[in-house]
């Protein structure tokens, strides 16, 4: 094993453990906004490890610059919607803490 | 490894696809659909079918899933399947079930019986230099088999004429309702020119990978909605004129270069091999407009018809 194959193989662990707390989160956590949470957490980190991953796999300089639009979109995306669905909870429930996802 | 990859995949993309059709209520249905149409890209994706993946992951996750969330908040109420679907008649049933039964047939009939050599695979790959384009599931699209393409961007403008018939039109130049986040119009500002130049990028590759006027279409069909849904109604708001065109380019080019080549003396949508790339670049472009001209009215006007229906029932809670 290369070192730049070590480096990739920890940077996806990592980014598939972001993703496993995320989902775990989802599962677990009593409201909504708690579950946005855990789930932009998952967003965040977790893809923005898995994409230098793979950006340190591929060793190209212009595909590491594609991915790393390709995580500086889906961040803008995701966070602009959990902003959007935290509100609507908002507006419609005046108590986030009695506040239920469905 | 990849063996084990591939089975995951088709075992998650079986059970979703069942878990949807057994959810108890609307919503769960709804973004069951959307996993559905995810792991079905993935599958594509794995299967070597690029195309067909960002088709499967833009159109039947993407759009369907914009329209599926427009409609849900009509059934804003709770309310499951059992209060609302009524037991089928027998007949019903009975010719659904044979339906079913006659579909599966065909389709394991027709993976079973792949002649060898992939049937026309050689053929299609003997006469890419004569298409005009280098990549064969375009040249497959929109030389070979230009009829199939000609009436699918047909059935998209059918789909729109079918609503205008069904509600009026006038819904459809109604602005959204209440005021939009400000935040919101900041993102979909950022992200109309990037939708644009990646849709003209991908309707450009389609020449010589993956890619093509349908894939480019609902990039663009996303940009107009996007910019709908922020408060610039851009597709409602311009001249009759400018939306007819639009809409009837890319099905009115096609069928007027088929009839004009017919009256040549060749057959419907053979196009002269000299000309066939530069033709075929200008096809789906128009076609690739008119696709998200149709997509951004469709969803236009499932918007009107809701906003209609807001004003006149309650008032919108946020």
């Amino acid at each position: 094993m290369t070192p730049a194959e070590i480096v990739t193989v920890m940077l996806l662990v990592a980014g598939c453990f972001f993703f496993l707390a995320g989902t775990l989160g989802l599962l677990r956590f009593p409201d909504l906004f708690c579950r946005l949470h855990a789930l932009t957490k998952a967003d965040n980190l977790g893809l923005g490890l898995i994409a230098l991953g793979m950006a340190v796999h591929i060793a190209s300089p212009w595909a590491a610059l594609k991915i790393l639009f390709i995580w500086l979109f889906t961040l803008m995306a995701s966070s602009t919607s959990c902003y959007l669905i935290a509100k609507f909870q908002r507006g419609r429930a005046p108590k986030p803490s009695e506040a239920s996802a469905e | 490894m990849s063996v084990w990859i591939d089975s995951l995949l088709a075992v998650l993309a079986v059970f979703l696809a069942v878990r949807c059709l057994l959810a108890p209520t609307l919503p769960q249905c709804v973004f069951l659909f959307f996993a559905f149409g995810l792991a079905l890209a993935l599958a594509w994706a794995r299967l070597g079918a690029v195309d067909v993946a960002i088709a499967e992951a833009a159109i039947a996750a993407g759009f369907l899933g914009v329209l599926l969330i427009d409609a849900l908040r009509d059934f804003a109420a709770p309310r499951t399947h059992g209060e609302t679907a009524q037991k089928p008649h027998f007949l019903t049933q009975v010719l659904l079930g044979a339906g079913l039964v006659v579909f599966l047939y065909v389709a394991l009939e027709a993976v079973w019986n792949v002649p060898d050599g992939g049937g026309l695979t050689a053929l299609a790959a003997d006469n890419l230099p004569r298409s005009g384009v280098d990549h064969p599931v375009t040249a497959v699209l929109l030389n070979y088999r230009s009829y199939d393409t000609w009436l699918e961007v047909g059935v998209v403008l059918m789909a729109l004429l079918a609503l205008f018939a069904t509600g009026g039109k006038e819904l459809f130049r109604r602005p959204v309702v209440g005021a939009v986040d400000p935040l919101l119009r900041q993102v979909i500002l950022f992200f109309t020119p990037v939708l644009f130049l990646v849709g003209a990028f991908l309707l450009y590759l389609g020449k010589t990978e993956p890619g093509g006027a349908f894939q480019a279409a609902v990039l663009w069909g996303a940009a107009g909605i996007l910019l709908h849904l922020g408060g610039w109604p851009v597709f409602a708001a311009m001249p009759r004129w400018t939306r007819q065109v639009l809409l009837t380019a890319g099905f009115g080019f096609f069928l007027l270069l088929g009839f004009i080549f017919m009256s040549g003396g060749s057959a419907l949508f053979e196009y002269p091999v000299a000309y066939a790339g530069v033709l075929i670049l200008i096809v789906e472009t128009l076609a690739a407009l008119s696709i998200a001209a149709a997509l951004t009215a469709i969803f236009a006007y499932f918007n009107g018809m809701k906003a209609a229906s807001v004003e006149n029932e309650i008032p919108d809670p946020s």
